[in-house]
């Protein structure tokens, strides 16, 4: 770890997988994004690898790193939040999480120029996530249409073909400024030492099979073979 | 011994396990966080949630790991992580860990087939443990467990030639199919054989699938067969057929078809492999998988094979279900081998070990 070197972003929450680098300064230094689709865990190391090689950052010079932490696409997450804990672990970066539904809505309210915004994400086959700033993300089941507060606009990620055009192009608008809204929500973070604990770090999950969540205890797992 | 120090990475299924291993047996740490009650209110593993466990584990379990064997990464020389076969959601988060660790480390990264990884179990020496012989080959191996029930045959390291194979269900899923049926609870395996233990009376005879002329085998009509011979069981003594229904079948009838059961799986898996031993000429018998730990399966191959003077290697229970030190005996074998994964290693939830 450096201290004060850029800060890696990632976020694989979306079908846009993003890899940036940025100072809690200068903003975004430069941000690329791919159509991952289901091949996240095939793509995304090298892709951090080709953009710290062009941008002349060893891996070591690295001084933090921010991971998006959904909602979104299980496989992806997975694959993102694993990659950003072993880099954490292995250079001895802080890591600060952040959600990707609270970053796209900050970017979808500054694309609709101030207005509120709500953020819908497809969540598996029919249903959908509705994320609002400083509430709960919630699922909304196959047929139902969020229903709008006044002032409110619809933020659509994901969802072409399944909103409407407005809302689909505020979701673009959003998706393209990802990284810089996930950079500066994690970089004051950083900066202010609140990372994240790295083992308790986890993906927002909000689309476990009906009835399952509430069944499960927390934390019951059982470690053995320490010596400590 | 003094070869490589190999960092392993298994988390294909339920358990998230991190181990460090020298030469391929040697274990140094072999850290499991194992979430088998995370699962047992649902019955069974649901993948959404195994997955987030492995995410919320993986850091503890690696941290421990190394604190326990006393090593730091610059005294790793590889990482070696299963790939497959497993859990999708889960086997990702291992393989993207273990790559970027070892990428992040400069440390060669070798894939490792879960399945070879009970096989391997095979090979292992606690820490303390004095050296012993190695399993000899050829060999015949028997993987039993929840996802898996094979057996292979190896003339050398990393030489498998399928034998036989279950054709539905593994032995394992039959265990937990039996063990909710009797009221027994989640998994099936250590609480039918706890179950089994008690049994007064041995005269309950379940069927056996034997498939004749093949190593093949079958546990799904023996799972059919469990559920009519304990629905009678249970109407003999006035309760519902159904156990879904309610009333619980008295201690001793339930430990006399706990043994009934047991007594047809083991039957079945001990005379295919002993069968199958004899065939190649085997001098080894290896056993694997977390069913492997069963006590009645261990005694009854184990003296069936020193009848006929062949050695018989059993891991202990520990190493028989899934953990990181196996991937590591295993991978040793592959790093000697000159196997590497690249950047792009990514998930293989069917691989097979052999055609
Ligand atoms: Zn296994």
């Amino acid at each position: 770890m450096t201290p004060g070197g850029p800060i890696l972003v990632i976020d694989t929450a979306t079908t846009q997988a993003v890899v940036a680098l940025g100072a809690a300064d200068d903003g975004v230094l430069e941000a690329r994004s791919w159509t991952a689709g289901y091949r996240h865990g095939e793509e995304l190391l090298a892709r951090i690898e080709d953009l710290l090689r062009d941008r002349g950052t060893p891996p070591a010079g690295l001084g933090g790193v921010v991971v998006g932490t959904g909602p979104g696409a299980f496989t992806g997450l997975r694959v993102g939040i694993a990659t950003a804990k072993a880099l954490a672990h292995a250079l001895e970066l802080p890591i600060a999480g952040v959600a990707t539904g609270s970053a796209l809505l900050a970017a979808g309210a500054r694309a609709a120029d101030g207005a509120t915004v709500a953020l819908v994400q497809p969540a598996g086959l029919s249903d959908r996530v509705l994320s609002r700033p400083g509430e709960p993300s919630r699922i909304l089941p196959g047929g139902t249409d969020p229903e709008l507060r006044p002032g409110e606009r619809l933020v659509a990620v994901d969802l072409e073909g399944r909103a409407p055009d407005d809302a689909v192009a505020l979701g673009h608008a959003a998706r393209d400024e990802l990284a810089a809204a996930l950079l500066a929500a994690g970089a004051a973070r950083l900066a202010a030492g609140d990372a994240d604990d790295l083992a308790r770090l986890v993906p927002e999950y909000v689309t476990l099979p009906r009835g399952v969540r509430a069944k499960l205890p927390d934390d019951a797992v059982e470690v053995t073979g320490g010596s400590s | 011994m003094s070869g490589p120090l190999l960092l392993a990475v298994e988390s294909s299924c339920d358990e998230t396990g991190v181990a460090l291993v020298e030469d391929g047996r040697r274990v140094h740490a072999n850290v499991v966080a194992s979430q088998v009650a995370l699962h047992a209110p649902t019955g069974g593993i649901v993948p959404e949630v195994a997955a987030r466990a492995h995410l919320r584990w993986i850091v503890p379990v690696l941290d421990e790991a190394m604190a326990t064997a006393g090593v730091t990464m610059d005294d790793v020389d590889a990482v070696a992580v299963t790939y497959g076969p497993g859990l999708a959601g889960s086997l990702l988060v291992g393989i993207n860990f273990a790559k970027t660790l070892a990428w992040a480390h400069g440390k060669p990264l070798v894939p490792v087939n879960h399945l070879e990884g009970h096989v391997y179990a095979g090979w292992l020496l606690d820490p303390g443990e004095a050296d012993k012989e190695a399993p000899p080959f050829p060999l015949v191996a028997l993987v039993v467990s929840g996802g898996h029930t094979f057996l292979v045959e190896m003339r050398d390291h990393l030489d498998y030639r399928l034998l036989g194979t279950t054709v539905d269900d593994a032995a394992g899923e039959a265990f937990d199919k039996v063990g909710r049926l009797l009221g027994l609870g989640y998994p099936g395996g250590p609480a039918i054989s706890k179950a089994a233990d008690t049994a007064v009376a041995h005269d309950r005879v379940f069927p056996r699938a034997w498939l004749p002329d093949t190593y093949d085998l079958s546990f799904s009509g023996l799972k059919t067969a469990a559920r009519r011979i304990v629905a009678r069981a249970r109407t003999d003594e006035g309760l519902p057929a159904d156990e879904r229904e309610g009333g619980t079948l008295a201690d001793p009838v339930v430990a006399e078809l706990a043994w009934g059961f047991q007594d047809s799986v083991v039957d079945v898996l001990a005379t295919k492999t002993i069968r199958a031993a004899e065939a190649i000429g085997a001098r080894g018998i290896v056993l694997g998988g977390g069913v492997a730990a069963n006590a009645a399966l261990r005694a009854r191959i184990a003296g069936e094979a020193e009848a006929r003077g062949i050695a018989m290697v059993i891991p202990r229970p520990g190493l028989c279900t899934d953990n990181g030190a196996m991937i590591g005996a295993a991978g040793a074998r592959r790093l000697a081998a000159g196997v590497r994964a690249g950047l792009v290693l990514d998930a293989r939830p069917s691989l097979p070990l052999a055609r």
